[in-house]
């Protein structure tokens, strides 16, 4: 399978909102307060708002449901949002990013899956964004 | 620091990865084959003009996969792939396949996807014409859930798939991404 690098995104998270244990499972949201985004095609920062709703499944995997608003150096809006897991255990940290944008220059998001890699830090989590090939 | 081991790189403050997608050598995402899976898909029925796009459903009669740990058939049935041509071009695949391993397990697969190419490309596969698949984006990204502990693995797993669009249905040769 290749991949290309896409981005490495930073994200800075506020204090979790518990909302606890629904019918589907434990259910918490980190808002993102903001970050940064960085690669050879696009860099920008993230806007504040959004966040990502995690709920811990019964066997403790989290699945993850984010959405937030980049915008680039440029100007332009682009929506992203994920699915994935994350497993602390087995250190499986895995989204599936999408991306939306009415940007001329950024419309190749809108046409390519991608893979992220992530890892939390003390000042929040940093996901390692590859385009699939 | 081990920033200074390595040396070469340029990392993040803090994380270590730099703008390859490499953190102190180690490649960001890495992938195994999982399986390949050969679907047959019946002919669509056109939904028509949504507020989307033109939507078609494309139900699955059958096929197989096989992989290192896991192989069987496609249950026909609920199994269907939902498909949206979006106004610019680009055809989003939703797909549901219940797969059955050769010992009786049970597992969900749901599939968002991309397919896109050149016009003449997707001409050739309108008419049923076999064409390299590296002439075209036919990406998807599977998700399973199963109750079978033998393949309590695929819970947790994230995998991205590569189509290759046949006559009588797609070839995907998915990739769990380690």
């Amino acid at each position: 399978m290749n991949a290309r690098p896409l981005m490495i995104l930073r994200l800075a998270t506020g204090a979790t909102e518990d909302v606890g244990e629904t019918p589907y499972g434990t259910v918490s949201i980190f808002p993102v307060t903001g970050g940064s985004f960085e690669g050879d095609r696009l860099r920008g920062k993230v806007v504040a708002g959004g966040g990502d709703w995690v709920t811990v499944r019964a066997d403790g995997t989290l699945e993850l449901d984010l959405r937030v608003t980049l915008e680039t150096d440029d100007g332009a809006l682009i929506y992203m949002t994920f699915t994935g897991v994350r497993d602390d255990p087995s250190h499986y940290f895995r989204t599936l990013p999408r991306f939306e944008t009415a940007a001329s220059q950024y419309a190749f998001l809108n046409r390519l899956l991608a893979v992220g890699v992530g890892e939390v830090f003390p000042d929040g989590p940093v996901h390692v964004i590859e385009e699939i090939l | 620091m081990l920033e200074e081991d390595e040396g070469g790189f340029t990392p993040l403050p803090d994380t270590g990865w730099d703008s390859a997608g490499t953190q102190y050598g180690r490649k960001a995402v890495e992938t195994r084959l999982l399986m390949t899976l050969s679907v047959r898909v019946a002919p669509p029925t056109d939904i028509g003009h949504v507020p989307h796009g033109t939507r078609r459903i494309a139900r699955l009669t059958g096929g197989d996969f096989e992989g290192p740990r896991l192989r069987g058939t496609l249950v026909p049935g609920s199994s269907a792939d939902w498909l949206l041509l979006r106004g610019d071009g680009v055809l989003e695949l939703d797909f549901r396949a219940t797969l059955r391993t050769d010992e009786g397990g049970l597992i969900a697969m749901k599939s968002f996807g991309l397919r896109h190419g050149p016009p003449e490309v997707l001409a050739a596969l309108g008419r049923g014409e076999t064409v390299d698949p590296a002439s075209y984006y036919f990406r998807t990204t599977p998700r399973f859930v199963t109750s079978h502990p033998r393949y309590a693995f695929l819970n947790r797993v994230i995998a991205v798939a590569t189509g290759d669009r046949r006559a009588d249905g797609p070839i995907y040769t998915i990739h769990e991404v380690l």
